[in-house]
């Protein structure tokens, strides 16, 4: 057990806590076991089973993120909310920097876009950094859009390949063998940002990341006219460290976002098998004129603190992880 | 034909003719995406490494191969010299593909060597090995801070960072992926 891990979370979510109270924001506790989730076709879920006698029984899950209770809580409240929440994925290998539970910060900021998230998110990293964080997960934070990078590190423009069979041919020349069955868009533009993108990155500063294709397809807004969507993450150490968006509310979007991925959802587990998970199809509905313009962030804090701690992998932030558990059998 | 996302340290696989075997491997999500594997690969024939991200549903062309006993007999600077336990045959690998192991292995001991068509992959090294403190700087009088640390040599010649109460001729348990110290082992 590594002891000087334990002081150092400690620590961290202490400042933390104390800079989130200085500036206005409410500390909210939502649930991690849930009747519904937000659909994601990508992250698999953990289901279990509640059994009462006088209720019956019912398939509950345990959250992916803490998204859809925390938007409740912006709904009602119209304040800035945070919350240090557990988060659970299933299918989440188990490495260097995965593990299937893992603590996650959100943070939702009212009144702000994406834009202000940035100067937020490095207010909040430099005035609760570990002594000793190194320089490269400390602000500023270097700009970039993926259409840059994009440009930069795979030679290719990302306005101009919107279309699977374009972007598909940059695939080919960059010396990739993309499969003979079709692939989407975003299967094979990962396939690139992987392989030759995201390994180039900068490190020696956090790099914001910025203005992700419309085609990975999440509550994000779009940007009217261009093909992306007003989202970031933010990479220190190489590593994805935080995803931001300015919020989606507009009620019909987030409709189409529910019925559209839960039918890709549905679909490809009822093939697998997997946990399909009850979505609450009333959600969309708080999304009405009053819900405020917001900007959310969500950050690993155990990759955090591996960072500024300069661990190796997230194994000695995370007591007890699935992987040392497994290996004591 | 085995999946990407089934590749493991220690997978065997043939790229472009070429025998490779994966010495590191990470599961990637890009922005909440699907699942892809990151790999690195060496051929422990030329030392060559290969990275590679693949979807964990793509395929990749694996290859059977056999683990023989071999015993580690010395390193020329270049090569790891082996005599195969069985057949007394001896055989040489390139330092090059195995990074520190020269400071890992003790001469005399015998090793799990995985062959592929008579041609020597992989060397399997314990993950937890137990090794003797050859050489170790006193400890700072007065030094006295909780977690205090000094660097101490092997017989193998592996510096290791230990806590500082540990003396030269004491056994200690080192992760020899890490390189790092676990505990004092007593006699």
């Amino acid at each position: 057990m590594n002891i000087q891990a334990i002081g150092e979370r400690s620590e961290l979510l202490r400042t933390m806590r104390s800079w989130f109270a200085d500036n206005d924001y409410l500390e909210v506790s939502t649930p991690i076991l849930s009747t519904h989730l937000i659909p994601e076709p990508t992250i698999a879920n953990f289901a279990t089973q509640y059994i009462s006698e006088f209720h019956g029984s019912r398939e509950l899950y345990l959250v992916p993120s803490p998204e859809v209770h925390m938007k409740r809580i912006i709904a009602e409240t119209k304040r800035n909310i945070y919350q240090f929440s557990h988060c659970f994925r299933n299918r989440e290998q188990i490495g260097s920097y995965h593990n299937p539970e893992f603590t996650m910060l959100e943070y939702y900021t009212v009144g702000a876009d994406d834009e202000d998230s940035i100067a937020i998110t490095e207010e909040l990293v430099v005035r609760t950094a570990l002594a000793g964080t190194p320089e490269s997960v400390l602000p500023p934070f270097r700009r970039m859009t993926v259409a840059e990078a994009c440009k930069r590190y795979a030679q290719f423009d990302l306005d101009t390949t919107q279309s699977v069979a374009a972007l598909r041919k940059e695939a080919t020349r960059l010396g990739l063998s993309v499969p003979a069955q079709p692939e989407s868009w975003e299967e094979t533009f990962n396939r690139i940002f992987l392989n030759f993108v995201e390994p180039n990155l900068p490190q020696d500063r956090p790099l914001v990341l910025c203005e992700y294709p419309k085609q990975i397809v999440c509550l994000a807004k779009e940007i009217p006219g261009r093909p992306y969507r007003r989202r970031w993450e933010l990479y220190a150490g190489g590593i994805e460290l935080a995803n931001c968006y300015d919020e989606e509310r507009d009620k019909a979007k987030v409709e189409a976002y529910y019925r559209e991925q839960y039918a890709i959802l549905a679909n490809q587990r009822s093939v697998s098998g997997e946990v399909i998970p009850d979505i609450d199809t009333r959600f969309p509905e708080i999304f009405d004129a009053s819900f405020p313009q917001c900007s959310g962030v969500a950050m690993g804090i155990d990759r955090l603190l591996m960072l500024q701690g300069r661990h190796k992998t997230i194994g000695d932030l995370i007591l007890f992880n699935v992987s040392d558990m497994m290996a004591d059998g | 034909m085995i999946k990407a996302g089934q590749i493991d340290k220690g997978t065997a696989l043939l790229i472009k003719g070429q025998p490779f075997i994966c010495v590191e491997r990470e599961f990637v999500n890009p922005g909440k995406g699907s699942a892809f594997v990151r790999l690195k690969l060496k051929s422990p024939a030329t030392g060559q490494t290969l990275r590679e991200t693949m979807k964990s549903q793509d395929n990749a062309e694996d290859i059977t191969v056999e683990d023989r006993d071999c015993q580690y007999l010395y390193n020329d600077g270049e090569n790891f010299h082996f005599m195969m336990t069985e057949t007394y045959e001896q055989i040489e690998i390139p330092m090059t593909s195995f990074e520190d192991y020269q400071f890992i292995m003790k001469e005399g001991e015998t090793y799990r060597v995985t062959f592929w068509e008579h041609q020597p992959l992989d060397i399997q090294v314990p993950a937890k090995v137990i090794f003797e403190v050859a050489e170790a700087e006193e400890a700072v009088k007065g030094d006295t801070v909780t977690g205090a640390t000094k660097n101490v040599t092997t017989e193998t010649g592996l510096v290791v960072r230990v806590p500082i109460f540990i003396k030269q001729g004491e056994r200690i348990l080192v992760n020899t992926e890490t390189k790092e110290y676990l505990e004092r082992v007593n006699k």
